[in-house]
């Protein structure tokens, strides 16, 4: 911090309370790294120590005071000048005079609201930082330290399934189902597309997962729409009557949780796109959003041993229910709908059809929408290029 | 995502794209290999699945598809050891089949899932019923036929021998009962058969010949979840009527596709156990009565019977558990009715499959219930009704319908090899109606055969009703009978036959055989002159050979029997007369003489006179030509000297009348021969004047054989006129050695004297060399005869020789 190379020049250190055993989150940075940060939760203290040492032992720093800020911020990368803080504490560590040896200072910012997740979009970035500064009268000394937050919901109230008839007139119906209509992010989403009609030659179907970040308000509204996970869910051509099982794991993709109008700055929506191909490279789709969630973790209850042997594929598998995870998804599996006139009369004695007498909370009477069909033969769509 | 032509590529191109494809994999393999060493499982999935996309294409054919499928399953399986090997030690991958399923495509997905969940399977039962469920549930996500087919042959393949094959229990256990095995094939089952029925319906109609090659190639794909159901030990009878079978008819009654219900309905009876198919034919039959208008259900139906009655035959020798089953279940009477439940459904069965199928039907009967005519005459019965509905007579004897039909009669006479059991039957005359003429006479002919190969008798008047009405087609006339010629020469040799069969119409109890004879007789007499020619003959022989044995018998009123069969026998031989013959009734009037001479019935005089005078009157009125009557004459001639029965009173005129008919026979040769012949009469013939014994009237076998003379010398051949002096030499020879004292050595050497005068006057041919030759032969015996004179011969002594 020494411009000119002479007189005193001190490093801060920030020291987190608990740092060596708290969690860690990874947050992308600006240019699309990931750093893994400490995490914090709403309402948390964050405290701990500041450590201050002189460059030049035995010479003395002045200084015009001292402070550390808790700062929540936006930041729109279209409007660097602006940042939005949305926290900002401070509190004092020294009053003005001369440091003379090093320093430590011990900091307490208690129960702190934090009510926005930390995150890094593509025109927007929300981020949670402390900040010590020595004020002098040159050059302030200035150190940052960003933390991760997420923020934790219970269970939703209320979570129907989302369940809709969509089609084509004379050409394509279906009905598809997905399980919940609100999703935590290590969730499975397990549904089920049954064809009521087709005739069109389909050559596959897949669902993706389409994230949208709006950013600004009225004119100055911007929309990013990125495509977090293509997956496919049929190959080939089903006639009607055909029942084909959607599962998706969530916990392998980058999620966030969905965030609406976040201090008005800015929302991160979530949306399931059903997408059928016909052979001609025509696509059929549906959008429907879904709403994503942090759930609150449960203590870990799996052995050590076997985590020991899976440590490359933590990063992709989900934390929670451990105990469950060999079987995946099996009791949430899908039923048939009531009214769906399969011709599979092999399932017609499936246990799992009795289930289907308590028909799920959906409206029974699911209207009938248009699904989109896209203009043009495909051929130059760049998601068919792939 | 890379978009694939919708047609499958030329053949051409096949090596090329599974050779580029085989590439791919082979690489892929070599690094998922060199991952796994290094523990690197993350990697290993990686190239794994790049491994397993190559399954996604849609330029191979099956075959191609087939190989490139082995080849990357093969490789899978160094994945599967790895992870079990791990799993084994210890090392449990957390969450590997969540983690499998983050793969992008679903075809590499599910083919690491299957592969991952098998691995979780066989380290840990607890999970297996769950994760069996999942898997065959989550592979419908693959609605390409091709590639679901291969993909739920994969699964099947990994599952084959963890599937749970414990008998149900009520706890509920993870591990899975057979009940969930049975599940989960069928499951798979019908979604492969799905598949493979839409390949029927996708892309040109032009293109079905090719695409049924390929399905047909595939098909073992989706039978083999048949025969893994068949593996399953603890499906038991119970489980197989309940559960099994109605799952897999169910599947195979709707999928509506004839390719598939017809190869699918023979895979359940190649590869369920008899026992099974015993107790559950109702079932299965049924729904073969459902099956598509084009599939074969008569080839189903048939190779079912097939195996049940080889199946019976089996238990029958080995005795058993089988045996027992079978005597439970009534195999025919439920085949019988099932078949008749298809015929009435099917109306667009071809009435050939229809008699096919009752073909089969006694195959079955006779193999398994081979006592049971009654289920024979119920199938020719039902056989009658069908063709009765269909409205079907005169089966063309081309056509396909008609040549089951003569299958399904000849089989009966094939088994039995009995005609009599045949006869038994009382609807297959009736069935038999149903073929056109042609058809009847060669099956008439058929049985014939059979008839006579097997010597079989007919013993009663009823069965010989039957049998000749049955053969009717050969016995009469039809009126559908073809017009134009009546090939003679074919004619001949079915009568022939038919003659041979009535030799075998015969009883041991004679008043029995007189029956027969009667009806037969009514019957033949009805075929017309020239059947009757060759078919009342052997009927007269056996009518003589009655007589013979009513002689033997001699029971109370055996003599007025006889004289009623001899009556049958004129009213026989009459009738042939009326058929404008000749030759023959007097041949058979003459054996009925010197039959009637035999056996010596009361009256029996008057019969053999008329008989006699028949056999002449037929000589005067209808026989002309010479030689004819010149036969005719010698066998009268002969006949009359057999018989001994006449009295002075009838026997005189007879042999007057034959020397008088001899003496005026046409050529002077023939009158010559005639005359000589008749001097037997007088000679060796008996009479009751001469008390049955020889008559012995030299003087007027001198007179005949003089006369011979004269007649002979006023022959212009001088050839004929030695040739007959030869003749008479032998006579006169004859009758001096018999001792006629009418006949001296004098007269013996007049005729020598002139034979050796005329004979060297003729000229050198082959008659005169066997004239000579005759002559030289008498010589030589009257030679021996005067060397060594027998004891008490008449001497030869003065003969000049």
């Amino acid at each position: 911090m020494s411009f000119f190379g002479f007189g005193q020049s001190a490093e801060i250190e920030i020291y987190l309370d608990g740092q060596e055993s708290r969690k860690t989150a990874e947050v992308k940075t600006e240019d699309g790294k990931k750093e893994r940060l400490l995490l914090y939760y709403d309402g948390e203290t964050v405290s701990g120590k500041v450590n201050i040492s002189l460059k030049k032992p035995g010479s003395k720093l002045e200084h015009q005071g001292i402070k550390i800020e808790f700062i929540g911020q936006i930041e729109m990368f279209y409007d660097r000048g602006n940042h939005h803080e949305f926290i900002s504490l401070v509190k004092e560590l020294a009053r003005p005079g001369d440091m003379i040896a090093h320093t430590s200072y011990p900091f307490e910012f208690s129960c702190v609201e934090k009510p926005f997740e930390v995150y890094t979009g593509a025109n927007v970035r929300l981020r949670y930082y402390l900040k010590v500064t020595i004020i002098r009268r040159l050059a302030d000394i200035v150190k940052e330290l960003d933390i991760a937050v997420h923020t934790l919901s219970s269970y939703p109230e209320m979570n129907n399934s989302i369940k809709m008839e969509v089609g084509i007139e004379d050409c394509l119906h279906i009905e598809f189902e997905y399980n919940k209509s609100k999703y935590h992010l290590k969730d499975v989403i397990v549904g089920k597309i049954y064809f009521l009609l087709v005739r069109i030659k389909i050559k596959h179907m897949e669902i993706a997962i389409i994230k949208k970040e709006t950013t600004g308000t009225g004119p100055n509204t911007f929309t990013e729409n990125e495509t977090i996970a293509k997956y496919e869910i049929m190959d080939g051509a089903p006639v009607r009557g055909e029942s084909i099982p959607i599962r998706v794991f969530l916990a392998g993709y980058e999620l966030t949780p969905t965030m609406r109008d976040i201090n008005k700055k800015f929302s991160v929506r979530y949306f399931l796109n059903l997408v059928l191909m016909d052979t001609e490279d025509r696509r059929y789709f549906k959008q429907q959003e879904i709403t994503l969630w942090r759930k609150v973790r449960k203590p870990n209850l799996q052995s050590p041993a076997i985590l020991a042997g899976t440590q490359t594929l933590e990063n992709t598998a989900p934390q929670e229910d451990d105990q469950e995870k060999t079987e995946p998804a099996q009791k949430e599996d899908f039923l048939r709908a009531p009214n769906s006139q399969s011709n599979d009369k092999l399932n017609a004695s499936d246990p799992f059809d009795q289930r289907i007498s308590s028909p799920t909370e959906s409206p029974p009477e699911s209207q009938i929408q248009n699904m989109t069909r896209e203009a043009g033969d495909g051929q130059n769509d760049p998601e068919n290029t792939e | 995502m890379p978009t694939t032509p919708p047609q499958i590529s030329p053949v051409e191109d096949q090596e090329k794209y599974l050779q580029d494809a085989l590439g791919v994999v082979k690489a892929q393999a070599f690094h998922m290999k060199r991952a796994l060493d290094k523990n690197k499982l993350m990697d290993a999935l990686k190239n794994a699945s790049a491994m397993l996309a190559e399954l996604r294409t849609s330029l191979l054919s099956p075959k191609s598809y087939y190989e490139l499928y082995m080849a990357i399953t093969d490789e899978l399986r160094h994945l599967e050891l790895y992870l079990l090997d791990e799993f084994q030690k210890g090392r449990k991958v957390t969450d590997l089949y969540e983690l499998v399923q983050y793969a992008g495509n679903i075809v590499p997905r599910l083919y690491l899932l299957i592969t991952v969940g098998l691995v979780y399977i066989k380290t840990n039962y607890a999970l297996r019923r769950d994760l069996l469920k999942d898997l065959v549930e989550m592979c419908r996500g693959v609605q390409h036929p091709l590639r679901g087919l291969f993909l739920r042959n994969y699964l099947l393949q990994c599952t084959r021998n963890v599937l749970p094959d414990a008998a149900d229990t009520d706890v509920d256990t993870p591990e899975g009962t057979v009940k969930d095995s049975v599940d989960f094939v069928l499951m798979n089952f019908a979604e492969m058969n799905k598949l493979w029925v839409r390949m029927q319906h996708q892309g040109h109609s032009r293109e079905r010949q090719h695409r049924e090659r390929e399905r047909e190639e595939l098909k073992i794909l989706v039978g083999t979840n048949l025969v893994r159901l068949s593996q399953l030990e603890s499906v038991t009878l119970e489980k197989y009527q309940k559960l099994v079978l109605p799952g897999i008819l169910e599947q195979v009654v709707s999928c509506r596709d004839a390719i598939a219900q017809e190869y699918l309905m023979e895979c359940i009876i190649q590869v369920f156990p008899d026992e099974f198919h015993i107790k559950t034919l109702n079932p299965f039959l049924k729904s073969c009565a459902e099956l598509e208008a084009g599939v074969n259900v008569k080839n189903i139906v048939i190779s079912l019977m097939e195996r049940l009655a080889s199946f019976s035959q089996r238990a029958d020798t080995q005795g058993g558990e089988g045996a027992t089953i079978l005597q439970q279940v009534q195999l025919f009477e439920v085949f019988s009715d099932q078949v008749a439940s298809i015929i009435t459904t099917r109306q667009y069965l071809p009435p050939e499959d229809m008699i096919a199928l009752q073909v089969a039907l006694v195959n079955l009967a006779l193999k398994c219930y081979p006592d049971r005519i009654d289920y024979i005459d119920k199938v020719m019965l039902t056989s009658v009704e069908v063709f009765q509905r269909l409205g079907l007579e005169h089966l063309e004897s081309s056509s396909l319908v008609s040549k089951e039909l003569q299958k399904l009669l000849k089989i009966p006479l094939d088994n039995y090899n009995n005609l009599l059991i045949i006869l038994k039957l009382k609807h297959y005359a009736g069935l038999m109606q149903h073929l056109d003429y042609t058809g009847r006479k060669l099956l008439s002919i058929y049985i014939l055969n059979n008839a006579l190969d097997n010597e079989t008798v007919i013993p009663t008047q009823e069965e010989t009703e039957q049998a000749l009405n049955l053969l009717s087609p050969l016995v009469n006339d039809k009126e559908e009978q073809p017009l134009g010629e009546v090939d003679l020469e074919e004619l001949a040799e079915e009568q022939c036959l038919l003659a041979r069969f009535i030799h075998q119409l015969r009883s041991n109890v004679a008043d029995d055989q007189y029956l027969i004879l009667t009806a037969a007789r009514k019957i033949l007499g009805g075929g017309g002159p020239q059947r009757m020619k060759y078919t009342l003959p052997p009927l007269l022989f056996q009518a003589y050979l009655l007589a013979y044995k009513y002689k033997e018998l001699k029971d109370e009123k055996w003599e007025k029997k006889c004289q009623k069969i001899f009556q049958f026998c004129h009213s026989t031989i009459t009738a042939l007369v009326k058929a404008e013959l000749a030759e023959l009734p007097l041949r058979l009037f003459l054996q009925g003489a010197l039959a009637i001479d035999q056996i010596g019935f009361e009256n029996h005089e008057t019969v053999a006179y008329e008989f006699m005078s028949q056999a002449f009157s037929l000589y005067e009125d209808e026989i002309s030509d010479s030689k004819a009557q010149l036969a005719a004459i010698t066998l009268i001639v002969g006949t009359l000297e057999q018989i001994s029965c006449f009295s002075e009173e009838n026997s005189d005129p007879l042999r007057t009348q034959c020397a008088l008919a001899a003496s005026k026979l046409l050529k002077k040769p023939d009158q010559c021969r005639g005359v000589a012949t008749c001097s037997h009469l007088f000679w060796s013939g008996k009479s009751l004047a001469s008390n049955r014994e020889e008559t012995h009237d030299g003087k007027r076998v001198v007179e005949c054989l003089k006369k011979g003379l004269r007649i002979a010398k006023q022959c212009m051949d001088v050839s004929v006129q030695v040739q007959l002096f030869v003749e008479l030499l032998n006579h006169y020879i004859y009758f001096f050695e018999k001792g006629n004292d009418q006949v001296s050595v004098q007269i013996l050497n007049q005729v020598i004297g002139k034979i050796k005068e005329e004979l060297p006057n003729l000229e050198n041919s082959d008659e005169t060399e066997q004239i000579t030759k005759h002559f030289n032969n008498t010589l030589e015996h009257l030679r021996s005869r005067l060397e060594t004179p027998d004891a008490d011969g008449v001497s030869y002594e003065g003969l000049e020789v």
